[in-house]
């Protein structure tokens, strides 16, 4: 039986608790009377996945048996998430992999012929053969690449047609192959509550001009958090756009949850918690400190990069979106969530190697600043657990590094936009559209394997509620010139940083460490 | 004792001397640093060896040298410079009987990305056409191009009916076969008409033809290049084809080159490399007969094998049966026909 997560007090006897600081780990002391949020362990996995799936596709939810829905001459699509979820990337076969095996057996019995598979990016790069062969699998792979198995563009203007406008007005667009299929099954994988349900489709299918609907300021500040999607403006926008597109063509929901079994045996130190760790975790950690201390940091990330997470299934739930989705949604919370009482005057967050947007690259400092303030932070429901006004810590060597082949728009926001001005609301009336409509990132986005050129902004965006709530960001081991350019404060130690926050929380504040990963959604009282 | 005392060491030296007194009595007998005497009768004529048709090749240890060598050697060097992207490996994952592999001709490199596209199964088992008036020139080049490739001489200047038996011998004793039926490298790189003897020995043994398209390797080494240049290259594989019962020799050829020809097209020829659905299914994996086996390992040794799984859909199935293999006289051509061993992977 799993331990559900924990609210540990510091007191004299707790040993120091583990930061990630990108590519590198630390240990920290950590004040008496601190809290240190610990995730629930990792639940037992289906023992058959293939059966589930099989069982699922058989007895879907609010619809018909995939089965039934499937017959000779009828054009199929199936969509799926690109790489980045989850993360790490998961040790072989993918979910989505086993899902879609199931499936195109199916397709095949039913003598369908036309059927095409599309990677749902949205505005992310495009994969590489390998990160897809690694998603789908061989079998998948070598039947249906290229031409069958490819990624959706979301700046071909052939290859997407404008659905119309939602009730709130918001423009809705859809991959053409998608729109004119008579089926379209989504393949989803969700890891957080904010992955999934309508949003699948709605973004991972959909132009700039549909996804800037809901990813701009306005939305992102209304979501409190966008990880509870019932008080998230985002997901609100995202189920509008999705009812509309399930009134142009017929969608097959399948989505799966995994548990949190993030890190490798031989990283097993970073999934537990620091009172379970043995000897052997102990000399893990003692040699991960040491080699991640002295080795270059090209090195670090390509070893670091090669983790794959032994994930295992917790649940897969096909059928109505609305319903799947509520499955589902149950499921991750049944994973990672974790009762915290009252908020804290000081949060503390470790920041790691790898976020969303930069598996297989360096994280950037925009990208730092979008995992640690954009997700880490808003892992909350009903309040964050930072006071209004608190000191959000982080700790995350900051370089200036960038990835010119992944992030070639962020070289440029970093280097001219936030030179000018950190302002969430600022940079999107100046700079967003200049960006997005950019030819040479537009090119670089659909030929080359980068990020489209708005994607800077929403990773800044996304940390936009985070920044208007605390009270001042302290980042620490970081660059201090890539800091003062993020607009944040710099510290060299966390004891440093703690002296720096009581200048704005005063003396004697309460403090909570946010052990993640593995992630946890704190439901704050 | 030490090692270079007692009886051992003495004969060791013994037999060195042995062996030096022998070599120094042959070159002083032939004259090695002298003309040739005059009081010597003059050379007859030279009596040719008779043609080797290399199966020594085929045979054990050979085998498990090429395949050392494959491994460690040329199919790394083949990935390194081509990165080759296979197209329709599935067509040749499990193949029951043997078969041709027609492909275009462009580059000396043409051989070595076929062996790499075949995958270990069916490479093991796969014998090549080289050109004997070329490779087989010089003795000790054919020998070694044998020993890495598996060549066999094949004549492209006559003497039809032999090379038409000993390449059917090679299909009979269970080799696939690799022909470019172009006859040589193309000098231009594009596709030059093919000769009919592809489908004459497919039509004489029944064999059916797996059509082979390469894309790039005349960049990598075009005729009169000596050394290889990196450069990425694309094998597509087709569906195997067998000859109708009333097509003859240069309709099925026509039909082969043709199904190279719609290879080389973007995109991919369903046609040719059969619909998704009969690659889907080719592809299934084979399901492990102890998967859930509770039976104890020592009933599972004494029962017959089970039948894997998922080999409903063959792509031979449809194809002429194939006359019984022939009675072997002796233990040597028994050999040369031996299945791959059971040591080696069968899964590419």
């Amino acid at each position: 039986m799993a331990r559900p997560g924990a609210v540990i007090e510091v007191d004299r006897n707790t040993p120091p608790v583990l930061f990630h600081f990108g590519e590198g780990v630390r240990l920290e002391k950590l004040p008496l009377g601190a809290r240190i949020v610990y995730p629930p362990d990792p639940l037992d996995p289906i023992a058959h996945p293939e059966r589930a799936i099989k069982r699922a596709l058989a007895k879907p939810l609010d619809d018909d048996p995939l089965k039934s829905l499937l017959r000779r001459g009828m054009k199929l699509t199936i969509a799926f998430d690109d790489l980045s979820l989850p993360l790490p990337p998961m040790a072989a076969p993918d979910v989505r992999q086993l899902v879609m095996e199931e499936v195109i057996d199916m397709a095949a019995e039913a003598g369908v012929e036309d059927i095409h598979l599309i990677a749902a990016l949205g505005l992310h790069r495009r994969m590489t053969a390998d990160e897809i062969r690694h998603i789908v699998g061989d079998r998948i792979f070598s039947t249906f690449w290229p031409d069958r198995l490819y990624q959706h563009d979301g700046e071909d203007p052939e290859a997407n047609v404008y659905i119309g406008k939602t009730s709130a007005g918001e423009d809705v667009t859809l991959h053409r192959r998608a729109a004119e299929s008579d089926l379209v099954i989504y393949v989803n994988l969700t890891l957080v509550p904010m992955d999934g349900g309508h949003k699948s489709m709605a973004t991972g299918l959909a132009t700039y001009r549909g996804i800037r609907e809901h990813h701009n300021v306005k939305t992102l500040m209304s979501s409190l958090s966008y990880m509870n999607p019932p008080d998230s403006a985002l997901h609100h926008s995202c189920i509008r756009q999705g009812q509309l597109i399930e009134d142009t063509v017929r969608v097959f929901h399948i989505e799966t949850t995994v548990n949190n079994r993030a890190f490798p045996s031989i990283a097993n130190f970073m999934q537990k918690r620091e009172t379970d760790w043995t000897a052997q975790d102990q000399a893990m950690f003692l040699g991960m400190k040491q080699f991640t201390d002295i080795a270059p940091p090209a090195f670090k990330r390509s070893v670091f990069h090669a983790m794959r997470a032994p994930y295992g299934l917790t649940g897969v739930h096909a059928g109505q979106v609305d319903a799947v989705h509520e499955k589902t949604l149950e499921a991750v919370r049944n994973q990672i969530s974790v009762r915290v009482e009252g908020q804290t005057d000081i949060v503390t967050i470790g920041v790691p190697y790898l976020g969303p947007y930069n598996v297989n690259a360096p994280m950037n400092p925009v990208l730092v600043v979008c995992m640690g303030l954009g997700y880490l932070f808003n892992f909350y429901k009903n309040k964050p657990v930072l006071r209004k006004g608190g000191v959000a810590i982080l700790t995350h060597p900051c370089r200036y590094e960038f990835d010119a082949v992944q992030h070639p728009s962020y070289i440029d926001f970093y280097d001219e936009v936030l030179a000018d001005t950190t302002d969430p609301q600022e940079i999107e009336t100046k700079y967003e559209l200049r960006f997005a409509e950019d030819p040479w990132f537009r090119q670089l986005y659909r030929k080359s394997h980068a990020y489209h050129g708005a994607h800077p902004f929403y990773a800044w965006y996304w940390a936009a509620h985070a920044m208007d709530h605390a009270g001042d960001i302290i980042i620490v081991g970081g660059d201090r010139d890539v800091v003062h350019r993020l607009g944040f404060k710099c510290a060299t130690t966390l004891e440093d940083a703690f002296e720096m926050a009581e200048q704005t929380v005063g003396r004697y504040p309460s403090v909570t460490h946010l052990r993640m990963p593995p992630i946890l959604l704190a439901d704050v009282e | 004792m030490t090692w270079y005392s007692g009886e051992g060491f003495s004969r060791l030296t013994g037999a060195v001397g042995d062996a030096v007194r022998d070599v120094r009595q042959v070159r002083r007998g032939w004259h090695w640093d002298s003309p040739r005497p005059r009081t010597w009768p003059e050379q007859g004529s030279v009596v040719p060896a008779r043609a080797s048709d290399l199966s020594w090749a085929r045979q054990e240890p050979v085998r498990t040298i090429r395949f050392l060598i494959q491994r460690g050697l040329l199919l790394p060097f083949t990935e390194a410079m081509a990165h080759p992207k296979v197209e329709g490996r599935e067509w040749v994952r499990d193949l029951e009987r043997p078969v041709i592999f027609a492909a275009n001709h462009s580059s000396h490199a043409d051989t070595s990305l076929i062996l790499h596209a075949l995958g270990d199964r069916a490479r093991d088992r796969t014998v090549v056409a080289a050109a004997a008036d070329y490779w087989f020139k010089r003795p000790l080049l054919g020998n070694i191009v044998s020993l890495f490739l598996n060549t066999f001489p094949f004549s492209r200047t006559g003497g039809a009916q032999a090379q038409l038996h000993s390449s059917s011998q090679l299909l009979k004793s269970g080799w696939n076969l690799v022909l470019f039926p172009e006859g040589s490298r193309s000098p231009d790189g594009r596709i030059h008409e093919f000769k009919a003897g592809v489908g004459h020995l497919a039509n004489e043994t029944g064999t059916p033809v797996v059509p082979l398209h390469i894309r790039g390797a005349y960049q990598i080494m075009p005729k009169g290049q000596s050394l290889p240049l990196p450069g990425p290259v694309r094998v597509r594989i087709g569906k195997p084809m067998s000859p109708q019962p009333d097509e003859g020799s240069r309709q099925f050829t026509a039909r082969v080159e043709k199904a190279v020809r719609a290879l080389a097209l973007e995109p991919a020829q369903p046609d040719i490399q059969g619909s998704w659905i009969e690659r889907w299914r080719l592809m299934k994996p084979r399901e492990l007969p102890y998967e859930e086996s509770t039976e104890p390992v020592q009933a599972v040794e004494t029962t017959t094998p089970p039948v894997k799984a998922g080999r409903k859909e063959r792509p031979l199935s449809t194809a002429r049966a194939l006359p019984a293999p022939p009675e072997k006289p002796d233990g040597r051509a028994r050999s040369a026909a031996a299945p791959p061993r059971a040591s080696r992977p069968k899964h590419p």
